[in-house]
């Protein structure tokens, strides 16, 4: 009799150790974790100073056309979701410029444009963004997009020059997209 | 299955880091033979004793600080982003963790020397794995929230530090009774390798700035490796469907990564009834020599897009910028694999305790035979009915050195039972009240011990817990 109390305080404790619990867990809700992060960097920078442009006689002084693979690589057309395309162009050269951006398929066909009518110096930065997604133009051309051909006309003349120091066309952009990791 | 198994390990451990390994209510607990593996230097009273193979020590521990798996998957009807949100990117730091770490002996035994019955040997072989992590903090909010709008803000890559471990560990310990109020123990490992992961020592950043030319400026400067050895061929046996138990017993057995390591344990006696031991446990390494596999990401690159400056651009008119700039990232910042041995260190534990017993019960445990080690000196535990005391516990971890301070009553009731309560403190909780009890039917000793008992109403809502149990044969006659 006298162990009874032993055994007790044995199968307490063994209810105590072993009787553990957990509130209920709903691991489903794993489904509707969003993991969607915002990833910016900056795209395509191309300068031109102004005595390259009075060098090239006609209006187009520049046009080319760059690869480009980002958008297109698997893992980012994938999961894209929405995002912005900022285009920024500076001007101290004497002349207007108009300016063209263009997004190219792999065959080489323009998926999107963008034009720029920059005035001459003094001239404040031009700056312009651009949506893509549910709340702007179709997230496709981002998709496909394998190069950007930039195309450049002088709207003046080949023989000005700005008197502003080291006179030069500056074209700036940068892409900030939301990507689905889950 | 294993692939998707290590993803998910991987993720989770996103916060996963070990370990605790507190194990505060055996320490010292000396009516349990397994107590003789967290102080070899214990005063021992057995003649001897012999584990049951793979039931006489089955240890498991979860501990997480800062975060439990109910803040997250509670079903209480709440956003799990914005609890995820709320409750991890805004309120962990680096060093939060999660850890998780088993063990279980295959064998365990011990035997008093029948030539000087002053010297207790002890020997087995247990199998031990371990994950743990430290919450890359930065990496988690570049992965949740991007690098948008964060201009100037650097994500440390040094917050990664994450590994994993499952190794074989044969011992063999000796213990000695020094003196009346002395007994000091030691014991050596051999380690055997199966699987290591890990990634430790990271260093650099990744940062978004404006640009000199560009809007934006890209940088990342890294220092960063993960290092693996048995994960190819685990890799491979899951994926040819050959046996992953002979990979694990022939890897467990010594052919996997050698190691070597020792503990070492002390109990001294102040007075008759004041008693401090200490002990250090696992100083020792493991070389990783076998299915090695490496990988590093070293270097510097700042950048800004494709670059195009005229009219230096026109030297070349079939140049593909955006290739060129892939290729010198890839070279300034090259993703390269080799398959370098590698050291790893054990993470060292140290014990010590003072304790003072009262309530004489009259003999000790062992009183019944005719004892030729010293009986009337050692450690006199046994000989009262109550112990009270406090036990520090330390473990060197990767970013500093982890304590744990405990408190302890420790009752015996007659030669059938002891029971040992421990409030401990340490950075998982501060309400950590654990219970261990030893039962003595016979020659078999059975006992059970969990901690954190509070917290076990609702385990999911638990910062630490952790449980260990076992069942021996002991002989207290001696000669």
């Amino acid at each position: 009799m006298k162990y009874i109390p032993k055994y007790l305080l044995t199968i307490l404790f063994c209810a105590g150790i072993l009787g553990s619990c957990a509130e209920k867990q709903d691991f489903d809700q794993l489904d509707n974790l969003d993991i969607t992060p915002t990833a910016e960097a900056s795209i395509l920078y191309v300068e031109t100073p102004e005595y390259l442009i009075n060098q090239v006689t006609g209006i187009n002084f520049y046009s080319q056309t760059f690869n480009f693979d980002a958008f297109s690589e698997e893992f980012f057309s994938d999961n894209v979701l929405d995002g912005v395309i900022t285009y920024e162009l500076e001007n101290t050269t004497s002349k207007p410029l108009d300016i063209t951006f263009e997004f190219l398929d792999q065959a080489g066909n323009s998926l999107d444009s963008e034009n720029f009518m920059v005035n001459a110096a003094p001239t404040a930065i031009l700056t312009r963004e651009i949506a893509y997604g549910p709340a702007g133009r179709s997230l496709d051309i981002i998709r496909n997009t394998s190069a950007i051909r930039v195309s450049a006309a002088n709207l003046g003349d080949n023989t000005s020059v700005s008197s502003l120091p080291n006179p030069t066309i500056f074209l700036r952009s940068s892409a900030k997209f939301r990507i689905r990791l889950k | 299955m294993i692939r998707t198994l290590l993803s998910l390990i991987i993720l989770f451990a996103g916060y996963m880091t070990c370990c605790a390994q507190n194990k505060e209510v055996l320490y010292d607990f000396q009516e349990i033979p397994q107590a003789i593996m967290v102080n070899p230097g214990m005063n021992t009273i057995y003649n001897w004793y012999a584990g049951i193979p793979f039931i006489s020590g089955i240890y498991g521990e979860g501990a997480t600080s800062g975060l439990t798996v109910n803040d997250i998957f509670a079903a209480d009807g709440l956003d799990i982003n914005q609890k995820v949100r709320d409750r991890a990117l805004n309120s962990l730091g680096e060093s939060d963790e999660v850890n998780g770490i088993f063990q279980v002996d295959i064998l365990n035994g011990g035997f008093r020397s029948q030539k000087n019955p002053a010297n207790f040997f002890s020997f087995g072989m247990y199998i031990e794995g371990y994950a743990l992590n430290y919450w890359p903090k930065d990496l988690a909010i570049l992965a949740y929230e991007g690098n948008a709008d964060k201009l100037g803000q650097r994500f440390d890559l040094n917050d990664l530090n994450a590994s994993g471990q499952f190794i074989n560990v044969l011992h063999f310990g000796i213990n000695r009774q020094i003196k009346n109020n002395l007994t000091l123990g030691a014991r050596i490992k051999l380690y055997s390798g199966i699987i290591d992961i890990n990634s430790t020592n990271n260093s650099g950043y990744f940062e978004t700035t404006s640009g000199q030319n560009n809007l934006l400026r890209n940088t990342l400067v890294s220092d960063m490796r993960l290092r693996t050895s048995g994960l190819d061929a685990l890799l491979d046996a899951n994926d040819n469907g050959s046996s992953l138990g002979s990979l694990f017993t022939k890897r467990g057995l010594f052919g996997g990564d050698p190691g070597l390591g020792f503990d070492l344990g002390v109990t001294y006696n102040l007075n008759k009834q004041t008693v401090i031991t200490g002990s250090l446990l696992d100083i020792g390494l493991l070389y990783h020599t076998s299915d090695v596999t490496n990988y590093t990401i070293e270097g510097s690159a700042s950048i800004e897009g494709v670059e195009v400056i005229l009219p230096d651009a026109l030297s070349d008119p079939n140049a593909d910028f955006w290739e060129d700039l892939v290729d010198e990232i890839e070279e300034l910042i090259p993703f390269e694999e080799n398959s370098k041995n590698y050291v790893t260190f054990r993470p060292i534990k140290f014990y010590s305790s003072i304790r003072y017993n009262f309530g004489k019960q009259g003999e000790p445990i062992s009183a019944d035979c005719d004892c030729d080690i010293k009986s009337d000196g050692g450690d006199r535990s046994l000989y009262y009915l109550n112990s009270v005391g406090a036990q520090l516990y330390a473990i060197s971890r990767p970013r500093g050195p982890q304590f744990a301070l405990t408190a302890f009553y420790q009752r015996r009731f007659a030669k059938v039972l002891a029971l040992k309560a421990t409030y401990t403190v340490d950075k998982f909780t501060a309400s950590n009240v654990g219970l261990g009890m030893s039962l003595q039917a016979g020659p078999v000793n059975l006992y059970v011990m969990g901690d954190n008992l509070f917290s076990y109403g609702n385990v999911a809502d638990s910062n630490y817990a952790s449980f260990q149990l076992g069942l021996n044969i002991i002989s207290w006659e001696i000669n």
